[in-house]
């Protein structure tokens, strides 16, 4: 269950931030290019004046330079690993609070898991888990699976893809924005190449740089797949001739639908240009009953002329 | 199965063009399925002559068949036979879509014959003399006149399968033998086919209609040509002289030339079925294609109309390129299109499959055609009423064809984990989804995970009772809107009466878009 990952995303978010920022520092002149594609379709960006956003992975690299500065120390005092502990002492309430969370690995715990496991009272547990976040031991991470409870890990593990939500969650929320981004981006290449196939996507996204993270295939696929769902692009097998006349036959290839540009609606069907095709009670409403086409106030607002 | 609304649609329409009491005798058969008089009788409530006058009605009018079921002599048993009503559901419906088949038959042919078939849909069922006495009574021309345009008029609409020969009156069909019925069923089994049991209305039609050679046959009482050929521009006329020359005629005792003058015509709804039906298929593609693949379609649809046996083909009939390229260029829009233009719609057609190539020929996938159509329906629904994130969850269901956990469909549909849940919840509640439980024992404790799926065929039959509940609404408002008690109130006449206006317009050109969606799911 869950998005699977490579190897190449068993990484700390720590990491990556940094990994942008740097690149970042070399490639500064693709910053405009890279701003014009997000203000196109993002809310505006905050200035320096106001407190920085929960920035999420890919957007740091658009903040301004003072809360980059910012950003950056932020990320440096949590990039740093847990070294020795200032108080080495480790109570026995805390050995065995830390092996309970140790022995769930990537999975972490949250103190209701605890405290079912072992027999100790919850303020024991809370003066435990504080003492073991201020020694480094463990650390709190985000679980998409109970965003209201608190979620913890011994240090030495990542949180697995059934935590995060996988390579498209930050901080335990979908990261729409980016996203819908990476969508459009993806449509407007098959639509320059006409018909396309996934490698071709893929390396058309990857000459663009729209995303400053590479994406591998299988998430390259996951986007165009989600546009295939949204009826804009529509997945073909090539003919070997015509438009497929440069892709092998049988090869599995993608092309834009229709006349509509992107986020263009489908086509509006017949029951659903009336009253009745909106309408959440339609199991209720009767000729003669207290919902009915006579009484209906959809059908009132719709004969409004 | 008729969806329950489908039924209520149908008693609606009945009592609208026949009133309450025939009305009443219709759903009875429609609930009750096929009746005896007398039962009809007991379940109506109604005297016996009362019963006879409103099926007599409903027999006039198509919507109700006579037939003669005789039960299979079993142990030495005398053998049953009464006379039983069937409801006609889809010829009910079809009452709707008169002006639809008016406008069909104006496309093609000239206004005596779209006065005919008028005539036709007004009365349910003429006799040619019938026609001609209405012929007169409207214009002002001689006898023998008439009759001769009246003549000429029913056969252009016979050639074109526009009308037909009435049915049987009350065919006889047999109930088969338990051995009779096992004995199919393993050969059915053994040679792996799946066979679509006939409905008992499918087979008293089938009993009913007149043979192929004479259905659409008009034998007239005039001397033969004097070119002593048959004229081959009127392949629906035969004189008396030519029968012995058709061995299936002869069979035919009960249609001899002496009854010719009481044989009964009525409209071939099948015919206009069709044609919709290819018409729906055209406005499908127009809206993926550009003019040139619909206008090579449209060749392809023109060319094997003649040979589909049935309206729900599943593909029509193979034609070569060359074929389809003489076709083409018959028709005004398809004059200066090009052999190799012809070609590339071919494959533009293909794509998704519209038309299917094999061994150097091609035939339209209408049943493709139609799926695609009927799913762009449902997901319409969906994304209207349930919202975007329903919509891309419920193309994924709809395309996989299998079941899919909760989890495995917000990452596919990029929907937040905790989100997702809930609006499958809620199409599953309305019916749009199945959902099955599955409870893993793991190491320590026991998983619960949710699958969801669309099952198509359940689907169909839930949305198509929509779209009828729909339909019946819309009448209904129709007819609130005009009631006279609107009169009364503070509004000036004129202003009510524009107001008036263009709510019907509103509400009855959506109702006649709706019924073109209903065909999608019902008669296509």
């Amino acid at each position: 269950m869950g998005v699977s990952t490579g190897p190449q995303w068993r990484i700390t978010k720590l990491h990556v931030q940094l990994s942008a920022c740097q690149r970042l520092d070399a490639k500064g002149t693709l910053r405009p290019t890279l701003i014009s594609l997000f203000t196109s379709s993002q809310p505006p960006i905050k200035t320096a004046h106001q407190s920085p956003p929960p920035c999420s992975v890919r957007a740091t690299h658009l903040l301004p330079s003072s809360c980059r500065q910012a950003t950056k120390s932020r990320m440096s005092a949590k990039r740093k690993r847990p070294g020795p502990a200032s108080d080495s002492v480790v109570t026995e309430h805390e050995k065995t609070v830390h092996e309970v969370i140790r022995s769930k690995k990537d999975m972490g715990a949250s103190q209701w898991e605890m405290k079912r496991e072992i027999n100790v009272a919850d303020n024991i547990i809370t003066k435990c888990i504080k003492s073991l976040l201020s020694k480094n031991l463990i650390k709190e991470v985000k679980s998409i699976q109970s965003r209201g409870r608190k979620h913890y890990m011994s240090a030495e593990f990542e949180p697995s893809s059934e935590i995060t939500g996988g390579a498209w969650y930050v901080e335990g929320s979908l990261d729409t924005e980016y996203i819908n981004v990476l969508k459009e981006q993806c449509w407007r290449k098959i639509y320059g190449m006409k018909v396309a196939t996934l490698e071709g996507i893929a390396d058309a996204l990857k000459r663009s740089n729209v995303s400053q993270i590479e994406l591998s295939k299988q998430q390259v696929e996951e986007i165009v797949k989600a546009l295939v769902l949204d009826n804009q692009v529509m997945e073909v097998k090539s003919t070997g001739t015509g438009e497929f006349a440069s892709i092998p036959v049988g090869k599995v290839c993608y092309k834009c639908i229709g006349k509509r540009g992107y986020g263009g609606e489908p086509k509006l069907g017949a029951l659903a240009s009336i009253p009745c095709g909106a309408c959440p009670q339609i199991s209720r409403c009767t000729p003669d009953g207290i919902i009915s086409p006579n009484t209906c106030v959809y059908y009132q607002k719709w004969l409004e002329f | 199965m008729v969806p329950l609304y489908g039924i209520k649609c149908a008693v609606n329409l009945i009592t609208t063009h026949f009133g309450d009491l025939v009305a009443k005798v219709c759903e009875c058969l429609l609930r009750k399925g096929p009746l005896t008089l007398q039962a009809t009788v007991r379940f109506t409530e109604l005297t016996s002559s009362q019963v006879k006058n409103c099926l007599l009605v409903l027999i006039q009018h198509n919507c109700v068949q006579a037939f003669v079921l005789e039960q299979s002599v079993e142990h030495g048993d005398a053998a049953k036979a009464n006379t039983q009503y069937i409801a006609l559901f889809d010829n009910i419906i079809h009452r709707w879509r008169f002006n639809k088949f008016l406008t069909i038959v104006s496309q093609n042919l000239d206004k005596q014959c779209v006065d005919l078939l008028e005539a036709l849909l007004q009365h349910g069922r003429l006799t040619l003399k019938q026609m001609s006495d209405r012929a007169k009574s409207v214009q002002n021309e001689g006898d023998d006149v008439i009759l001769d345009a009246v003549q000429e008029a029913v056969i252009k609409l016979l050639n074109a399968h526009f009308i037909e020969r009435c049915p049987a009156s009350e065919p006889v069909i047999t109930n088969p033998t338990k051995q009779e019925v096992s004995a199919r069923k393993r050969a059915a089994k053994s040679a792996k086919i799946f066979e679509e049991q006939e409905t008992l209305e499918q087979r008293v039609v089938e009993a009913a209609a007149p043979s192929e050679a004479l259905r659409f046959l008009l034998v007239a009482q005039t001397e033969p040509a004097a070119d002593g050929g048959k004229d081959e521009t009127n392949s629906s006329i035969v004189t008396p002289g030519e029968k012995r020359k058709r061995d299936a005629l002869e069979s035919e005792t009960e249609y001899g030339a002496a009854d010719e003058q009481v044989v009964l015509w009525r409209v071939n709804f099948e015919e206009f079925i069709r044609r919709l039906r290819h018409k729906a298929c055209v406005e499908n593609v127009k809206t993926r294609l550009d003019d040139g693949a619909v206008t090579v379609l449209k060749a392809m649809l023109e060319a094997t109309r003649s040979t589909e046996k049935k309206v729900k083909t599943d593909n029509s009939v193979p034609l070569s390129l060359n074929s389809i390229y003489e076709e083409v260029i018959k028709s005004e829009e398809g004059r200066n299109i090009t052999f190799d233009r012809v070609r590339a719609a071919l494959i533009q057609l293909s794509c998704p499959p519209f038309v299917i190539a094999a061994n150097e020929s091609y035939s339209i996938d209408f049943k493709k055609i139609i799926e695609l159509a009927q799913n762009e329906e449902v997901e319409s629904i969906v994304l209207k009423r349930y919202g975007r994130d329903a919509y891309r969850m419920f193309r994924l269901l709809s395309n996989s064809g299998h079941l899919l956990e909760t989890d495995k469909i917000a990452d596919a549909t990029f929907v937040e984990k905790k989100e997702t849940p809930k609006i499958l919840y809620k199409l599953w509640k309305d019916d749009y989804l199945q959902m099955e439980k599955l409870q893993v024992t793991g190491a320590k404790r026991l998983s619960q995970f949710l699958l969801w799926k669309v099952n198509k065929n359940i689907l169909r039959e839930h949305v198509l009772n929509e779209m009828f509940h729909a339909a019946l609404n819309l009448v209904q408002r129709v007819a609130f809107e005009l009631e006279p008690e609107k009169e009364m109130l503070n509004i000036p006449r004129d202003k009510l009466l524009n107001r008036q206006r263009k709510v019907r317009l509103l509400l009855e050109s959506s109702h006649m878009k709706l019924d073109d969606a209903i065909m999608l799911f019902h008669d296509f």
